[in-house]
């Protein structure tokens, strides 16, 4: 498939827009499964993974073909994902950092209400009660945690996409998923 | 929880997959004794789990299309070379 894949992407720097097509289809999941942790909404998903697709192309120049294609265009995902999270700024979560945790805030800290009332559990579908506890994650964790686990990419790969040192990115798994445990361990 | 924070670590780096040999003996070896670090790491696991399982969201059949429509309009010469 990478061979191919690369065949491909030396079509469309020569300027091959039906080449394209295939990239896209190829992949089209993966893009709006991360845009869709991310934003939360599937419009708005649907609308960045396209926008990141638009802009894979139109920078396709940029794209240094020795390195994999996916870690570039996942970085392209996911800026202009965390763009429109900082532009919409949503302040849902308790708002106050915890001291010491470099972001995280107090609805992160405490768990989930121990029982959901049970008309409200069959109401709420456990997938949408996941987003939304992602969703609830500040950026900065949301982000590690869904390149993590859409894709199992390596932290290597996350450290390459979000340009951070890869310390930095295990912190950050580390916490995410504490923050995660805390909300959903009684599910 | 009484246990060093150091075990919860090793959990993490145990579930990135780095961690060295030795660690993982020395955390293998507490869990056999600890049901609070034992508890912490199934919770860890299932809310990996959690966050794996797959939305049930596809994407619309024409999303390719639209992805090509919004492209800029391709050079002539390329057009005229097929």
């Amino acid at each position: 498939m990478d061979l191919l894949l690369k065949r491909k992407i030396k079509k469309v720097k020569k300027g091959d827009q039906d080449a394209f097509a295939d990239i896209v289809e190829y992949h089209k999941d993966k893009l709006f499964h991360l845009c869709y942790r991310m934003l939360g909404n599937r419009e708005e998903a649907q609308d960045a993974a396209q926008e990141a697709f638009i802009r894979a192309y139109v920078n396709i120049h940029s794209y240094d073909t020795s390195k994999k294609f996916s870690t570039w265009l996942y970085r392209i995902a996911t800026n202009l994902c965390i763009d429109r999270i900082r532009k919409k700024k949503p302040d849902y979560y308790l708002d106050a950092e915890v001291a010491g945790t470099d972001g995280l805030n107090m609805y992160s800290q405490i768990a989930a209400d121990q029982a959901l009332p049970e008309e409200e559990l069959e109401q709420v579908e456990l997938q949408e009660f996941i987003q939304s506890e992602i969703l609830k994650l500040p950026e900065k964790y949301r982000t590690v945690i869904v390149l993590k686990y859409i894709d199992e990419l390596s932290l290597k790969e996350i450290s390459d996409i979000l340009d951070l040192p890869l310390g930095t990115v295990k912190t950050r798994i580390h916490r995410g998923r504490e923050a995660l445990r805390n909300r959903l361990r009684h599910l | 929880m009484k246990c060093p924070k150091m075990y919860v670590n090793l959990i993490h780096e145990h579930l990135d997959g780095d961690i060295t040999k030795e660690n993982e003996l020395l955390l293998k070896e507490h869990l056999h004794q600890c049901k609070d670090c034992q508890q912490h790491m199934h919770q860890l696991k299932r809310t990996i789990a959690f966050v794996q399982s797959t939305s049930h969201i596809e994407l619309p059949m024409n999303f390719t299309a639209g992805v090509m429509a919004g492209l800029p309009r391709e050079k002539n010469r390329i057009r005229m070379n097929r």
